[in-house]
């Protein structure tokens, strides 16, 4: 706390002499999300023994000719939300930074985001939902030598909480965009990556690798409407770690093949995505694997499906599996996804008089077609073989306006989900669910929205149905109640109801009711959180 | 508590001091050129959406403005500079939507969220107007209606 003070200080202070020169700028944000939570005998849980909870983030970032310093404080009051790591607790500087650019230069002392290719190798990132920062601690460098060669290094212990990882992450980056070096229409950018880890042994074996490192190369090409991705990742061997117990009788190495590719023009796009990786699991802690917090990640391997916008089309969602789980027969996935997106123009058939937008989308996961020695722990797996179905997915989603004040849109999905592989529980679901959004604009900024949502499903807990009312008195100020009930088994009713206020840099939510249990996915990660019922408030703003 | 209230006390007395602008970098548009944010509003107005294709008010903040894009250009110059906060897990989808819905904005990618944490780390939709290179107006959240307000204060803010 006290150094908090001082840095406080010692900002403002700063802040306030420069001011008056009026040459620095200077910003951030404040963020707090509490909940309290509630008994809730209904859907069988009782509030945890602290019964308020908040995660507060206050940051600071302030700029003066080519410096830039940020500090971020963190409180976790007095306990993290439920389903964040106990990790987060109490209060700190969780990231401090100061940053100097000059020309092609760009150094960074402190913490650190940054990514490297598609994050298949190396990405840090924060995001708050998910309990996500995995800031790196230490050196950054990066240098534009021309306007076409681009490099990166840096070196430092990934963030863990309020602690640093044990091993020390360090990589090498190179970007070259060829278009610009040979002055060529059709765009090509290549880029090639090293990320090491390395952190000590003590233990028996000999073999060990303190040293584990990573290898990737990847391309881009444009030309006219169409374009093409392709990035390929190796992974040193690694110690086989479950559940944070280490088996090193055998090293395995990992690798990942990810291409991207895409047409548009203009009232039509495309874009398919195929990946195929076997143990492609990479931790700043070699014990950390596989850790339920996402903590300690070094690489970004998201899941990729659409992101459903609608309660029941958020109930079985793919969650990617990267790690090797022989009891599971695990070994890696294979599938991809494609995306399509296409308006029927103003005045046609289908377009009407306002035109039609119409979004597909399909999705198919696999695991790889893997055989296990169990006795000897090895397995044999091709990354070009598929195996037992984890995931597939068909979605539509028509947009119509109707009218200058009413528009709406269509949702169908069709869904398969192997509850055995993403979850663990003893299921295979296939699912249909139809949704209808209304949207009716009334005058001076006041509107009502309003879905339908309705899932049918063969497993787990079967039937849903869900609505939701929503009221905007004013650009500024609106109000919702939803329901999401599963009539088919369980007879719950997950309710809420809440408002939020924004005005200007500041945005308050209050919230009361039953949150389902489950995975939270953001971007195609997933964070478990469990069911609960309780009131939150969030606050946030920016300055 | 008595944190939070230092907490406060605090930031009420920075906000009175806050000036912002956009940082001073280059985000790629989606034909891979570098586009300097420092350049985009000189001598001019012009609104900049930070927003994802993952974030519904998102897409209907876009689509609700590109229906009158054309005819509030020619009206009150209204521009717009759309920038993508998509990371690399979605980032790819950015061309073939914008190119599949029509859209007719400046589009500008930042898979890194440079800009958006320079920002605070708002939620999107968060719709800025930025003048000179100052940002003068900044509304976060989109309910259908919002934009009739942020052409009025474009309106207002461009004829000053």
């Amino acid at each position: 706390m006290k150094k908090f003070i001082i840095a406080l200080i010692v900002i403002v202070a700063t802040q306030t002499a420069v001011a008056q020169e009026n040459k620095g700028t200077f910003s951030g944000g404040f963020e707090s999300n509490a909940q309290w939570y509630q008994d809730d005998d209904a859907i069988g849980v009782n509030a945890p023994q602290d019964q308020s909870r908040s995660n507060n983030y206050f940051s600071l970032r302030y700029s003066y000719d080519k410096f830039t310093a940020g500090i971020q404080y963190e409180l976790f009051a007095p306990n993290a939300l439920l389903g964040y790591s106990p990790s987060f607790t109490g209060n700190a500087i969780g990231t401090y930074y100061l940053n100097f650019k000059h020309k092609g230069l760009d150094i960074t002392g402190g913490h650190f985001y940054d990514q490297f290719g598609s994050g298949l190798i190396y990405r840090s990132w924060e995001d708050r939902q998910l309990g996500i920062d995995n800031s790196i601690r230490g050196v950054r460098i990066n240098y534009a030598f021309n306007e076409y060669l681009t490099a990166t290094a840096f070196t430092g212990n990934q963030r863990e909480a309020f602690e640093i990882s044990e091993g020390t992450v360090t990589g090498l980056n190179a970007e070259l965009d060829l278009s610009t070096a040979l002055d060529i229409e059709t765009g090509i950018q290549i880029g090639a990556s090293y990320v090491n880890r390395y952190q000590q042994y003590t233990g028996p074996n000999l073999n060990f690798p303190a040293d584990v490192g990573a290898y990737s190369g990847r391309a881009d090409l444009s030309f006219k409407n169409f374009f093409i991705g392709t990035e390929y990742v190796f992974k040193e061997a690694d110690a086989f770690v479950l559940d944070g117990l280490i088996s090193n009788t055998n090293l395995q190495e990992g690798r990942a093949l990810l291409i991207n590719a895409g047409y548009a023009i203009k009232g039509l796009g495309i874009n398919a995505t195929f990946r195929t990786l076997e143990n492609m699991t990479f931790y700043s802690d070699r014990e950390a694997a596989g850790n339920t917090f996402l903590l300690n990640t070094i690489n970004y391997v998201p899941g990729y499906s659409k992101q459903q916008d609608y309660a029941v089309s958020n109930i079985y969602v793919y969650a990617p599996q990267t790690a090797v789980v022989p009891l599971e027969g695990k070994a890696g996935e294979i599938g991809g996804q494609i995306d399509l997106y296409y308006t029927a123009k103003k005045g046609s058939t289908i377009g009407g008089k306002y035109g039609t937008k119409f979004e597909l989308n399909y999705a198919n996961w696999s695991g790889l077609d893997a055989e296990f020695d169990l006795a000897n722990e090895t397995y044999e797996a091709s990354l070009f073989s598929r195996g037992e179905k984890y995931f597939e997915e068909y979605s539509i989603a028509i947009k119509k306006r109707f009218s200058k004040n009413f528009s709406t849109i269509f949702t169908s999905i069709h869904t398969e989900y192997n509850g055995d592989i993403i979850e663990g529980k003893d299921f295979y679901l296939k699912g249909n669910s139809f949704i209808f959004d209304g949207l009716y604009k009334l005058n001076k900024g006041r509107s009502i929205r309003m879905d339908l949502q309705h899932l049918s499903a063969d497993a787990d807990r079967g039937n849903w149905a869900a609505a939701t009312a929503e009221y905007a008195f004013s650009p500024f100020l609106s109000m919702y109640v939803t329901d999401l009930y599963n009539y088919d088994v369980t007879n719950i009713h997950y309710y809420s109801v809440g408002g939020s206020y924004t005005k200007g840099r500041t945005r308050v939510a209050v919230n009361y009711g039953r949150q389902r249990g489950g995975l939270v996915c953001v971007g195609g990660v997933c964070r478990f959180v469990p069911e609960n019922t309780g009131l939150t408030l969030n606050i946030s703003t920016n300055f | 508590m008595k944190k939070l209230l230092f907490i406060v006390v605090l930031f009420s007395f920075t906000f009175a001091k806050a000036q912002t602008a956009l940082p001073e970098i280059s985000l790629k548009d989606l034909n891979g050129k570098e586009v300097s944010l420092a350049s985009i509003s000189e001598d001019k107005t012009v609104v900049v959406s930070l927003w994802a294709t993952w974030c519904v008010p998102c897409m209907r903040e876009l689509d609700t403005i590109a229906d009158v894009y054309e005819d509030m250009q020619e009206e009150i110059n209204f521009e717009l500079i759309a920038i993508s906060v998509d990371d690399s897990r979605s980032t790819r989808r950015v061309k073939p939507a914008v190119m599949g819905k029509g859209w007719e904005y400046t589009v500008l990618l930042d898979p890194n969220n440079d800009v958006r944490r320079h920002l605070g780390n708002p939620n999107v939709p968060l719709t800025l107007i930025i003048k000179n290179g100052a940002i003068v107006y900044r509304h976060s959240s989109f309910t259908p209606g919002a934009e009739d307000e942020l052409f009025d204060k474009f309106k207002e803010i461009a004829g000053e």
